[in-house]
């Protein structure tokens, strides 16, 4: 038979059953709070960003437009997964 | 159940609507972005060109010319409007004389379009008939003519978005300060704090969400503003006041380069959206990390 006194009282029972489980958010490398939608709208800023700066700076030297897009790609799924 | 299909039921007009007048043609403007097209030429057929425009757009002079002076309006218009705005609104929270009359006749600019606008403050500037340049030489000498001098055709741009948008400023801010708790102004008065410290510490911080909200409104209304200024200096004298609304305009509609324009369309609300965003996370966004 357990010890009375040992045990905890009902009502504080009965608030750690109703309050709210605290867990550690994940957090990512962006120094804001984020959900998925708010790193994918991240994403396609810095890829839009990313690809007029290759228009205007990188294209004319040479490099095509395809290795933006793939740099892009590879930093939005960097972000979405670890942002 | 029930309450979520009915929440469905009564949502789905707003949402029809807000599809077909607001989804639909920015995907129809991104699509027409990437084409050139001009329904009024020999060939009027939309032809898919890629990027090109969007090559085009990162060298075309005139377009980042014209986001320059852009930005320097909604700069000084908005900074403006923000701080004469909020002075207005703590005036507005103290009783004085004729406060009433007062109140109603600072917000009667904010009922009149925007074209109405423009042609009232072409009739207060033009140089022969005008009582503003009447007045500036009369009093001060100074000859003012909109038509040929760029940085006063820019000022009397600032100066009249100014006096049309300053109301809506006032308005939010008081509503903003009205529903402020007198707690912690007394709590601070008690504990000896300045004005200054009171503005800083405690009232900004409080108001700053009606703040973000007033410039977002502000910031994207200055970013299309097309008619004020089309009427007043028709985006001269050369491109002193050729703001990027209006640069589309000339773009669209007497060049009839549908597909250009969409492309300048396009870029501007990516900027248009990418400073709200920045706004937001610079001055809301930290605080909910803390929280």
């Amino acid at each position: 038979m357990s010890n009375p006194h040992q045990e905890p009282l009902v009502s504080v029972l009965h608030e750690e059953e109703n309050s709210p489980d605290i867990l550690p958010k994940p957090t990512g490398f962006l120094p804001i709070e984020t959900n998925w939608f708010d790193r994918v709208f991240i994403s396609v800023v810095i890829w839009i960003a990313l690809s007029l700066f290759w228009f205007r700076f990188i294209e004319p030297m040479g490099p095509s437009i395809w290795i933006s897009n793939a740099i892009s790609a590879a930093l939005a799924f960097i972000i979405v997964k670890k942002g | 159940m029930q309450s979520k299909r009915l929440g469905w039921i009564l949502l789905a007009p707003t949402l029809v609507i807000l599809f077909f007048f607001g989804v639909l043609p920015f995907f129809y403007v991104v699509y027409v972005s990437f084409h050139s097209w001009n329904p009024f030429a020999v060939n009027p057929e939309m032809v898919f060109n890629g990027a090109d425009n969007f090559r085009k757009i990162v060298f075309d002079t005139a377009f980042l010319k014209s986001i320059g002076v852009t930005v320097m309006f909604v700069v000084f218009a908005v900074l403006s409007e923000l701080i004469i705005g909020y002075a207005l609104a703590q005036a507005f929270m103290r009783d004085f004389p004729g406060k009433a009359i007062f109140r109603t006749i600072h917000t009667l600019p904010l009922i009149m379009a925007p074209i109405i606008v423009g042609s009232v403050w072409k009739l207060m500037t033009t140089p022969s008939i005008g009582i503003i340049p009447h007045y500036l030489e009369e009093w001060f000498g100074l000859t003012m003519n909109i038509g040929t001098s760029a940085p006063a055709a820019f000022a009397t741009v600032v100066l009249m978005d100014i006096w049309h948008w300053t109301p809506l400023v006032t308005l939010t801010l008081i509503a903003a300060l009205v529903s402020l708790p007198p707690d912690p102004f007394e709590q601070a008065q008690i504990d000896g704090a300045g004005k200054r410290q009171i503005f800083w510490h405690i009232t900004l911080p409080m108001i700053a969400p009606a703040v973000v909200a007033t410039v977002f409104i502000r910031l994207m209304d200055a970013l299309r503003t097309v008619d004020e200024v089309w009427m007043l200096t028709g985006g001269g004298p050369g491109s002193a006041t050729r703001f990027v609304g209006v640069h589309i305009f000339k773009e669209v509609f007497p060049k009839t380069n549908y597909g250009y324009g969409s492309t300048i369309s396009v870029i501007v609300l990516y900027l248009t959206i990418v400073s709200c965003w920045l706004l937001y996370v610079t001055m809301l966004a930290p605080r909910s990390k803390r929280g």
